[in-house]
């Protein structure tokens, strides 16, 4: 297969989850991070043989920040249009959402309704960059845990079939959303949501960066607790490993291409309810490609946020973030920040 | 005190465990118990506490059922410490404890699950199991979502393990639950299958309405509470049956996700309180069948409890997260017996392995045999008054509904008075 070195570039950034498209590398059973995947990919190739920094993008604006944000929807297009470009380092938006996503793809949008909401304006912007990458309106599905709770942050339900779908796990008949089996990962013993199990072959994750009680900072990885029936078990050790069991799992690892975090109105403090004592207007998206990259770029910024504030780090909060530390050393992404690319759009 | 002999053993350690329907029927058939069971399906006779279809017709609910929650505390920010069960959850706004069932709503803790009825099932009170307690009557046994430790062999994990938006149930009012045990003919509502410590308000209100109603109330559970809202239950309830899961924090940490401590300081607490208990341990081969720990258990059962509190040793089937170790050998379970008998505890039982000697009651003081069983069923019962009727010996335990309702706590020793 030969590929151009600018897209062996963007796949390996990507991260491990990007590799199956770089060539069937087996991802179920790779422990290699991001970068080391890369080098295997350009094994032989001396100019790409250093290892490539994943690139997180942080696109900001002030516009943002002011009235409601379905008034600035254009605005987000753009954001996220040029945000992906930059992370796939391709002349054009277009080609960057075609190198993720494929007409036959049927992708799972995972948002967070918990508490502070992701944004459906944000949401709009993803599906309108799903249909450049020719994705079809009834291959998409937003998703989470209630209807209730889509419905609450702003979401239209849709089960139609027709048109962009929105439902929760919880939906239907009472746990029927979820699979019949207790699937083991790690510490872990779950049964997932049918959606991102049998329903979705690629999976763009919307967390809201906001701050958590217990894990420290609630982002792409603790979005996916929301995948799983029983995630009230696993909160002790701040979430750790067991935020990084969840991810790991074949359902979601493989799947998830694309993590665009809602930093529009953020939270610094007292999450994961909103609070508007510690909202954060921020007007901005975090997106990247490699899940774990993207969740320390963004608590990066809610770190150097509650230091601005004259809040205790969340180490000295004694809710520490450790379960990013832990998706890196398990490969799972790049969590060094020194090793990742941060670029402002 | 003398072992009771188990010389006559019957069933072959290697069978499976369960008689068939067929077998039943010839044993009731042959010892005259047929007529007795009649009016129940023959599935009750068979298995251990598992979930049968739901016998209470109401409004399915939607969502959650919420209702204020006891026993909880303010902290910082809007958040809540839970101080039901020893696992004391701090739970921030719009999340919920480690049960599933208890949630922070703006700074206030609910109970979802308040009437909230998954299972609803009349079962002999054999099956929960308690032997010591109005015996061959029928228990109206009901249950709701959730639990506050996750035993990776849970035989209810489809229940206790979900959250309550994710199990089908019914909404019923503690009212609505006492009338129905009533035009049953029950004498008793089991509180059982997940875990109802989680569902403690729902279980306080319609143990304190069922006894105004002359009904009893059994709470069959993991003892996973605190002592102040275990006292105050007990001011409701008529019996309990604790499983008492293993005597290694290990167990408990490992394969519960639980502590040992705060299960031996319920018992104590039990004990001090002076409610009818028994316990139930199920032995997991490998696992909590160590000779040593069954010794130091059951001695600590005898030095802690006394001799009279019966435990009931039952086998092990692979399920849930454990499906890679076999049913516990029949031997492994007589072992116990036997260990526990020698420590001196006067009332021992196998469980799980129907039509074993070591089912039936006897005498502690003669030997004597008092109460016959067959899998769930009383195939004779010889006692009088409570009492043997061959050496007239008091046989521990709760013989009739008046006692049982007579039943009133004593005080804490701190609360207690000079004398
Ligand atoms: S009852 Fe539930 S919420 Fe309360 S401490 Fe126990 S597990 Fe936590």
């Amino acid at each position: 297969m030969s590929m151009s070195s600018t897209r062996r570039q963007f796949l390996a950034r990507s991260g491990a989850a990007m590799a199956g498209l770089a060539g069937g590398v087996d991802l179920l059973a790779s422990t290699a991070s991001a970068v080391e995947l890369a080098n295997q990919a350009d094994a032989g190739d001396p100019s790409l043989q250093q290892p490539i920094r994943p690139r997180v993008a942080i696109a900001r604006d002030e516009i943002l920040t002011r009235g409601r944000l379905t008034q600035h929807r254009d605005l987000l297009v753009k954001m996220l249009n040029a945000s992906i470009q930059r992370v796939a380092d391709t002349p054009t938006a277009t080609e960057a959402w075609r190198l993720l996503f494929k007409p036959s793809d049927r992708v799972g949008i995972k948002v967070n309704t918990l508490g502070l909401s992701t944004q459906p304006a944000v949401v709009d912007a993803i599906v309108a960059g799903l249909r450049l990458a020719d994705v079809p309106a009834e291959n998409v599905v937003i998703w989470d845990r209630f209807d209730v709770e889509l419905a609450q942050a702003g979401f239209t339900l849709n089960k139609s079939g027709r048109g962009v779908q929105c439902r929760g796990t919880d939906g239907d008949a009472a746990g029927s959303g979820y699979q019949a089996t207790i699937e083991s990962s790690g510490e872990i013993g779950s049964s997932f949501s049918r959606i991102v199990a049998e329903q979705v072959d690629a999976l763009i994750c919307v967390p809201v960066l906001k701050d958590h009680n217990l894990a420290g900072a609630s982002l792409g990885m603790k979005n996916f607790y929301g995948a799983i029936h029983n995630p009230n078990k696993y909160h002790d050790h701040n979430c750790d490993p067991y935020i990084v069991d969840v991810v790991s799992h074949r359902f979601i690892r493989p799947k998830w291409k694309l993590t665009v975090c809602d930093a529009t109105r953020a939270q610094y403090h007292a999450g994961p309810a909103r609070h508007p004592g510690f909202a954060w207007p921020l007007g901005g998206l975090i997106v990247g490609t490699d899940f774990v990259a993207a969740d320390a770029v963004a608590t990066d910024l809610l770190e150097s946020q509650r230091k601005t504030k004259g809040l205790k780090s969340l180490d000295e909060d004694k809710r520490p973030t450790k379960y990013i530390a832990t998706a890196g050393a398990r490969g799972l992404g790049v969590c060094d920040l020194r090793k990742i690319e941060r670029i402002e759009v | 005190m003398t072992p009771t002999p188990l010389a006559s053993l019957f069933v072959d350690p290697d069978a499976d465990p369960s008689p068939n329907r067929r077998d039943v029927l010839r044993w009731c058939v042959a010892c005259g118990a047929a007529g007795a069971v009649s009016h129940l399906p023959i599935e009750m006779t068979l298995g251990q506490d598992v979930v049968e279809p739901a016998i209470l017709p109401g409004p399915k609910l939607e969502g959650v059922a919420r209702h204020k929650a006891l026993f909880w505390e303010e902290l910082e920010e809007g958040k809540i410490k839970c101080v039901l069960c020893p696992r004391e959850c701090e739970v921030a706004d719009v999340e919920r404890g480690y049960c599933g069932v208890r949630e922070n709503r703006g700074g206030a803790y609910q109970s979802l699950v308040y009437g909230a009825v998954c299972s609803a099932n009349i079962d002999p009170i054999e099956k929960k199991p308690l032997f010591h307690y109005l015996p061959g009557t029928p228990a109206f046994s009901i249950a709701t979502a959730g639990c506050n430790i996750e035993c990776k062999f849970c035989q209810n994990w489809k229940i206790s393990q979900y959250r309550p938006e994710q199990v089908p149930s019914t909404l019923v009012s503690p009212d609505r639950l006492v009338s129905n045990c009533a035009s049953r003919d029950c004498p008793t509502i089991a509180y059982t299958y997940s875990e109802p410590v989680i569902f403690y308000e729902y279980m306080h209100d319609t143990a304190a309405l069922a006894r105004q109603r002359g009904i009893g109330s059994v709470m069959i559970s993991n003892g996973y509470i605190q002592e102040k809202p275990l006292r105050q239950l007990c001011t409701h309830l008529t019996g309990v049956k604790i499983d008492f899961k293993a005597f290694s924090e290990r167990f408990y940490a490992d394969t519960c996700a639980g502590e040992l401590k705060p299960v031996l300081k319920t018992l104590e607490t039990l004990k001090e309180i002076g409610i009818w208990f028994e316990l139930v341990i199920l032995i997991i081969p490998t696992l909590n069948d160590d000779p040593k720990e069954i010794k130091e258990m059951s001695e600590w059962v005898v030095k802690h409890l006394g001799p009279d509190v019966p435990m009931h040793f039952t086998r092990f089937h692979p399920t849930y997260r454990i499906t890679n170790l076999p049913r516990t050998p029949v031997a492994t379970i007589e072992r116990c017996r036997k260990l526990a008998l020698d420590a001196g505890v006067r009332y021992v039982y196998v469980g799980n392995v129907p039509m074993h000697p070591g089912e039936n009651t006897y005498c502690h003081n003669c030997n004597h045999e008092l109460i016959r069983r067959v899998g769930f069923r009383i195939a004779s019962n010889k006692m009088v008054n409570g009492k043997c009727p061959k050496c007239k010996t008091s046989i521990p335990g709760v013989w009739s509904q008046e006692s049982a309702l007579a039943f009133k706590p004593r005080a804490a020793a701190s609360q207690a008075g000079p004398g």
